[in-house]
């Protein structure tokens, strides 16, 4: 096991560094000068202002240098500082990466916990009234955007009811219980949408298990119908639903921009969004690159539970 | 200081200017609060929710929205603006302009201090100055309201001078809050992550696009009519809140006590349905919206053989009226030059408004032959109304014959449109132009780098009046002045005013002795946030 883990490290090195290369890269294509924003456009046709500016910011040495130099600083923990605030890029994003990951391993939390029971009911019992029910949930949770069932639950929960806040951010580290009340409708939202997916897919796992002989041969020696379905037959149709989760929770640390912006949570989704209106080159580089690291390390974590849940994966 | 006769600023006659003065100093000792038979209750904390958050901290360096974001609390100018626009006493007390326009003597309150204690001295403020003057620590805008500058000269601690390259009679309205404010001199190592300004609210903390949180600066100098000081709020919470809807939603929750921008579209709704929990507060002009058209280069150009024909094509296909119902659910007005009928610069003379006339339009591509001749609109993507009135200007040229097409870009991309000249007609805005000059000097005149920049528009004759605008102290002959130079631009259709942009904000009603104004809800005397109270605090 550790042999394997040790060789799946080593192959992230090749995948991050292409990561790098592509993240600056495209960055430094972004349409616009960053000399604009920085200076405003009067002052921007200013040789001597725009020079002052490039030389600040590096900006005036060739382009593989200002890689080089922002790679060798990144190894060092160093993501420069960003251009508009003048704060260490590093402080600007760890305020906001616990935000983004505490809203999206919730809700992707909230949906297994939804998904994976739902999903199994209603392959053991398919094609009775449960069944029903829980594929028309999960079709109405796949055909509802997610924002408009994040207003649809701000409406109801935060207007009508007044439980709960409609928008905002405590972190947990300052206050728990307060954290949770803003936290439970963007996690839901993210939830309910992901759960229908899942369920779906849990459903159908279950079902392609069920039907194959090891079951069969389980429930042929006795053993008891809650031990051939949760411990054996779950264990396996749970490797796609692995897969999923992990997919989804990687869409999330990014992907969650609209919802960020309807529940007005600090994420990094809009952390990057705005930089990218500015252009703070340092910011979108680091976001970017912090984000395809977590998608990178999920993926191996993935892979991980894979030979947890399966052992002979991997082992070819 | 100078041995030249002396005048006082040029908004208000002698005799008013004493009045405002004498009563500001009567009633402000300053720093010391006093009680009153009429004190609005004390205390509480504003949870304001805005559409943006500042960009960063530094007052010099960032200006982006800033008239509207909770940090402009913390910084005031050296002269201050009242809910009339008018440029009042604020840190300092007096000034006077000489005879031959060229210095100006700022005479600063005794007392005034920043956040840390800090004497607010000519000494500070010309530190202050300088740093703006430092194009490595301001933003270009900010350091064009100095650009005049020639010398400054500290009298003595409380007595500043200024001397300018050129006659000026509005340098006074540069050095107001927005762009110029003042913040310690001792306090610039810290400048990006903890400010020290001398506003009514002190910096408490800044957590980008969550939550700013500022306190009362106990010391503040300005007083209500009965002497009170101020502010009365204890503290504001400032949460950024993209979204219009969401914003609102979170006034009607009780999250919040107060939003600003609110979408236009919501305030009638909003106002029927919630009045009398809520009070909406308009401000009817803190801009004006404008179709800049590219006249340095192509068919509409000003030297091409038939590019005023052309540009007046454009002129008569505006439907303003449309825009105004549209656009802006009726509320500001439509415009026929930079100032509208609710500011003190209205100019009901301006001629040469070019109609809403789409057969004339089409009449005239037809007698030029060029009929689907095509044109790009271009807006920001940033303002809502922008797009929004491009959309509309888009669905007017096609009526009127033009091949128009429409695209909303973000402001980097669109600033490399300028540049290349790849761009036909834009659909803009400009704010804060309480002074005229800040308008036409930065805009209109052919020098302004806006205009060499973006437009290209040049008229000698504009120039002139403008320039001899600048150099006038009475008010009056000012107005003519720019009423001439509206007719003109009119006349040439370089730009086509459109509406003016209404600044809509919503709160609590248990919020009292809330008025925004022109310059925002932060930086008006004896308005805004500084005289604003719960009634139940």
């Amino acid at each position: 096991m550790l042999v394997y883990v040790i060789n799946r490290i080593l192959q992230l090195i090749p995948v991050v560094f292409v990561l790098s290369v592509l993240v600056f890269g495209f960055v430094h294509a972004l349409p616009g000068d960053v000399i604009d924003s920085l200076a405003g456009q009067e002052a921007a046709e200013d040789p001597e202002v725009r020079a002052a500016l490039e030389e600040e910011f590096g900006l005036n040495r060739p382009i593989y240098v200002q890689y080089a130099v922002w790679l060798g600083n990144v190894l060092q923990g160093d993501f420069g500082h960003s251009l508009v605030t003048r704060r260490p890029v590093s402080q600007e994003l760890f305020e906001r990466i616990p935000a983004t990951v505490y809203l999206a391993v919730v809700g992707i939390g909230l949906s297994i916990l939804i998904a994976v029971p739902l999903g199994t009911i209603a392959a053991v019992r398919r094609n009775t009234p449960t069944d029903y029910v829980a594929q028309v949930s999960s079709l109405i949770g796949i055909s509802i955007p997610e924002f408009w069932f994040a207003i649809l639950c701000i409406m109801l929960f935060s207007l009508h009811l007044g439980w709960l806040p409609s928008s905002g951010y405590v972190s947990p580290f300052t206050d728990f219980g307060a954290s949770v009340t803003y936290l439970v409708l963007p996690a839901l939202a993210i939830g309910f949408r992901q759960a229908a997916f899942t369920t779906r897919l849990t459903r159908s796992s279950m079902l392609d298990e069920i039907n194959k002989d090891y079951v069969n041969t389980g429930r042929s020696l006795g053993l008891s119908e809650r031990k051939v379905i949760y411990k054996y037959t779950l264990r396996n149709a749970l490797i796609p639903t692995v897969t999923i989760s992990g997919l989804q929770l990687a869409n999330l640390l990014g992907g969650t921009v609209v919802l960020e912006s309807i529940f007005s949570w600090p994420g990094i989704g809009l952390t990057i969004f705005q930089a990218i209106q500015l252009r703070d080159f340092p910011m979108i580089q680091a976001g970017v690159l912090v984000l395809g690291v977590m998608v990178v390390l999920i993926n191996l974590a993935v892979d991980i539970l894979y030979r947890v849940l399966n052992p002979r994966v991997g082992m070819a | 200081m100078s041995d030249a006769p002396v005048r006082k600023g040029f908004n208000q006659t002698r005799r008013q200017f004493m009045a405002t003065t004498a009563g500001a100093a009567g009633l402000g000792a300053i720093g010391l609060p006093r009680l009153s038979k009429a004190a609005p209750k004390r205390g509480g904390t504003l949870r304001f929710g805005t559409r943006v958050d500042s960009t960063a901290l530094d007052p010099h360096r960032n200006l982006v929205y800033y008239i509207s974001t909770p940090l402009a609390a913390t910084t005031q100018g050296l002269l201050d603006l009242d809910l009339d626009m008018n440029i009042v006493p604020g840190v300092a007390e007096e000034w006077d302009i000489s005879d031959d326009l060229m210095v100006y003597t700022f005479r600063l309150r005794k007392g005034v201090e920043y956040h840390n204690g800090r004497d607010v001295d000519a000494e500070s403020v010309k530190w202050n100055f300088e740093r703006i003057l430092d194009p490595k620590t301001s933003h270009a805008f900010t350091r064009a309201s100095l650009e005049d500058v020639d010398e400054i000269i500290v009298d003595d601690k409380h007595t500043l001078r200024i001397r300018l390259k050129e006659p000026s009679a509005v340098f006074a309205a540069n050095v107001v809050y927005y762009p110029c404010n003042l913040m310690a001199p001792d306090s610039v190592d810290q400048v990006d992550t903890h400010p020290i300004g001398c506003g009514p609210f002190k910096f408490v903390s800044w957590n980008r696009y969550a939550k700013t949180e500022l306190v009362r600066f106990e010391n503040y100098f300005e007083t209500d009519e009965h002497g009170n000081q101020l502010p009365y709020l204890d503290a504001i919470e400032g949460y950024p809140k993209r979204e219009d809807q969401v914003r609102l939603t979170s006034l009607r929750t009780g999250e919040l006590d107060l939003i600003d921008n609110m979408a236009f579209n919501d305030v009638r709704p909003f106002r029927e349905s919630y009045g009398e929990a809520f009070d909406i507060f308009e401000a009817p002009h803190i801009g004006s919206g404008h179709l800049n058209i590219n006249v340095k280069s192509g068919p509409f150009a000003m030297d091409a053989p038939d590019g005023k024909l052309l540009r007046h094509a454009i002129a008569h296909a505006i439907d303003r009226e449309a825009i105004h119902h549209a656009v802006f659910e009726e509320l500001g007005y439509p415009l026929n030059g930079y100032y509208s009928e609710a500011s003190p610069w209205h100019m009901p003379g301006i001629r040469n408004v070019k109609e809403y006339d789409p057969e004339k339009s089409r009449s005239i591509l037809r007698k030029l032959n060029m009929e689907n001749m095509p044109i790009a609109v271009v807006a920001r993507q940033s303002f809502q109304y922008m797009s929004q009135t491009a959309e509309l200007v888009h669905a007017m040229l096609l009526d009127a014959g033009f091949n128009a097409t429409n695209e909303v870009f973000d402001n980097p991309v669109l600033r490399q449109k300028y540049a290349k000249d790849d761009w036909g007609i834009d659909s803009t805005a400009t704010s804060y132009r309480f002074e005229p000059d800040g308008w036409y000097s930065r805009w209109i005149l052919s020098s302004a780098a806006e205009n060499q920049l973006r437009l290209g528009y040049k008229n000698e004759q504009v120039d002139k009046l403008i320039l001899e605008a600048r150099q006038t102290l009475d008010k009056e002959k000012r107005i003519e002045l720019y009423t001439e130079v509206e007719s003109l631009v009119n006349e040439d259709a370089a730009l086509i005013y459109t509406h003016a942009v209404p600044m809509t904000s919503a709160g609590t009603n248990r919020l009292k002795g809330y008025r925004p104004a022109f310059a925002g809800a932060f930086s008006t005397a004896g308005g805004g946030i500084r005289t604003a109270y719960f009634e139940e605090a």
